[in-house]
């Protein structure tokens, strides 16, 4: 029988399923919207992935990564809990093995990853602010009325520049504002808006980085070819979007999973495709033991508790015994 | 008659000594406890917006305790411990920050004006004389309590030279009084054995070792299996060193100490990586920061910095630290390979 593997990548806007077969061929892929319900969406996308499969088909590992990849890796039984820096550049160096930078914008992340001989050798990631990211992106088309898969072609038609300021979202909207009200299109403003936005970005995580080709440009925003052609206007060289752009970070997770597997011998800790059917319940409350009042984060499954974390003295964490189901 | 410490700021770099200088005074002492929520709410809540987060949780150890009933806080007025070099205006001025926030508190605050040429800080006898007026002591108690402040500090820092963080370098030094140096060579190797990357973390002592401010950046990495340098574990000289090259220095002591320390790092082939733990609007590390970065590419070490405010969310910093660790770690991997091959 073919050796699978998943990976499942929880970002803020998007969920993404994908399974491997064992010579790193993407067998299945979903992009679900995670609207906020992270362990609804996961348990969505494991309903679909079991009506794909025969009943008998055996997950060989499972890798999680994304802002819910501990929650999500809890609860389906992951045996790679991976940061997203990992996972996408473990996908992109198996598609693009001569990549040099990788260009990542999601939902509300974005990341410069620089690699040298397959290996990561710096990275940058936004962290005060999330200007220029997809939840952004998506406001402004719902904003100017524009279907967000049409969003980034209509800046193609654009037929003149225009310059809008880019260092905050806030503020951008409000030049945008005044943009339209100047005369310029709708096309040409969000060409203006798909410059300013990657200005900011190469001048915030590309700062002081020596950025060489090939560029990979990934994450849900590759889907904009209005960002794409500023990408390639701003750092004068050809972009490169590999085949499985909104996806990388689960492709990179079951990557990492199948290699966990191959080098460990271990069998996976995944509670199966079935795990949709379990009743997972997370709970945060405030410890009051002493004054740090951490947040603890609760994982039942069926009444039981699995996982407790978030406390800084670690008396919540190791009070839960580890439970195979 | 009880004198409270704030467990803040330069605690984190000379407890040993005033603990045991007023311990042998006979002059009982509390200390704040470890930064808490409740400790860093009332600091942001009784200082100006902009300032610094050490600086606002400092206030919220001096409200602790008063809370707690002290008769008097020590709140040393740093100004130099270099000739040359100061202190950040900051701690220059904290009484004076202190006493026009709480003006209640001026008549019991005992601040030491602090200046030296060395850090070393039984070298002034003449900041320590309020003492003697204060609390009728004669000048000669004054001065074998010094030399008593003085040899446990000393201890303390020879432990840190050893590469015992200063958490561990307190106790240690504090726990075995005038032990003779030399018998606790630190079996570094037994404790770090699996560790398989080093990491430079750069950081003013009262950042990186209240876990609180750092998001409890160093317990985190250790907890990834990493290594652990920081600046108070290099000798002065090799520090110097670092410096010759400089056409003058920053100004600022421990600014100056943490670039030397940056270039060491660079230039330590047990070093992996540097994270330079930064707080938010500090002015002295905008520039000792920028420095860094920039050799980065030349010595082909990684650089990340950490910038923490009382806004900084866990979630963020543990992914980019794991990322860091990380990338450490195969780059290391690959390498050994390499050489094997």
């Amino acid at each position: 029988m073919q050796e699978l593997f998943m990976g499942v990548d929880v970002g803020s806007v998007s969920t993404n399923i994908v399974v491997i077969d064992k010579d790193i061929n993407v067998v299945s892929s979903q992009y679900i919207r995670t609207n906020g319900q992270p362990l609804e969406t996961v348990k969505k996308g494991l309903k679909q992935l079991k009506s794909e499969f025969p009943d008998d088909t055996r997950i060989h590992g499972v890798g999680t990564t994304g802002s819910g990849r501990q929650l999500v890796g809890v609860m389906i039984g992951a045996d790679v809990i991976k940061n997203e820096i990992t996972a996408h550049a473990t996908a992109t160096i198996q598609f693009v093995p001569d990549v040099r930078t990788i260009f990542e914008i999601g939902g509300q992340d974005s990341k410069i990853i620089v690699v040298e001989d397959q290996m990561v050798v710096d990275f940058a990631m936004n962290t005060v602010c999330a200007a220029g990211t997809g939840s952004f992106l998506d406001h402004q088309a719902e904003r100017l009325g524009i279907p967000i898969d049409q969003f980034g072609g209509k800046a193609l038609s654009a037929d003149r520049d225009v310059r809008i300021a880019g260092r905050c979202t806030v503020f951008a909207e409000s030049d945008m504002i005044a943009k339209q009200q100047f005369g310029f299109s709708k096309a040409e403003i969000i060409k203006g808006l798909c410059e300013a936005l990657v200005r900011n970005y190469i001048n915030n995580l590309g700062r002081g980085k020596k950025l060489e080709p090939p560029y990979v440009f990934q994450g849900g925003v590759a889907a904009n070819e209005g960002i794409k052609a500023a990408f390639e206007k701003e750092i004068n060289h050809e972009v490169l979007i590999p085949e499985h752009f909104n996806i990388m970070g689960a492709v990179g997770a079951a990557i990492l999973a199948r290699d966990e597997i191959f080098v460990t011998g271990r069998k996976s800790k995944f509670r199966g495709l079935s795990a949709a059917d379990l009743e997972f319940t997370p709970r945060t409350f405030e410890c009051e033991d002493c004054p740090n009042h951490c947040e603890v984060i609760e994982v039942k499954v069926n009444d039981e508790v699995v996982a407790r974390w978030g406390d800084r003295c670690g008396k919540w964490t190791n009070s839960v015994q580890q439970l195979d189901l | 008659m009880k004198i409270g410490i704030p467990r803040a700021l330069l605690y984190h770099y000379y407890y040993p000594f005033w603990k045991t200088y007023f311990d042998s005074l006979g002059i009982e002492t509390v200390v704040s406890s470890p930064t808490n929520k409740w400790i860093m709410d009332k600091g942001i809540k009784y200082s100006v917006p902009e300032i610094c987060v050490p600086i606002k949780v400092y206030l919220g150890h001096v409200l602790e305790l008063i809370d707690r009933g002290v008769d008097y806080i020590f709140v040393p007025r740093f100004v130099s411990i270099q000739k040359g070099q100061f202190f950040c205006p900051k701690f220059m001025g904290l009484p004076d920050i202190i006493r026009h926030t709480f003006p209640e508190m001026e008549p019991v605050m005992l601040s030491p004006y602090v200046e030296s040429t060395t850090d070393d800080l039984a070298t002034s006898l003449k900041q320590y004389q309020i003492f003697e007026d204060k609390f009728g002591i004669t000048r000669s108690d004054n001065r074998k309590a010094l030399k008593k402040a003085e040899t446990v500090w000393k201890l303390f820092r020879e432990y840190s030279l050893n590469g015992y963080d200063i958490p561990e370098a307190t106790q240690k030094a504090m726990s075995e009084g005038c032990q003779t140096i030399g018998d606790y060579k630190r079996s570094l190797d037994d404790k770090y054995e699996y560790a398989e990357v080093t990491i430079g973390v750069l950081g003013y002592v009262y950042n990186i070792y209240d876990s609180v401010i750092s998001l409890d950046i160093v317990n985190r990495l250790k907890e990834m299996g990493v290594r652990i340098k920081t600046f108070e574990m290099i000798d002065d000289e090799t520090l110097k060193k670092q410096l010759a090259n400089m056409p003058k220095t920053l100004f600022w002591t421990f600014s100056d100490k943490l670039f030397a320390a940056g270039n060491h790092f660079y230039h330590d082939p047990d070093v992996d990586g540097i994270i330079h733990v930064t707080a938010f609007g500090c002015g002295p590390d905008s520039m000792l920061g920028k420095l860094l970065e920039l050799d980065s590419t030349k010595f082909e070490k990684p650089f990340m910095t950490v910038r923490i405010d009382e806004h900084s969310g866990e979630n963020h910093l543990q992914t980019r630290a794991e990322a860091f660790v990380d990338m450490l770690k195969r780059r290391k991997r690959k390498l050994k390979k390499g050489a094997l091959a």
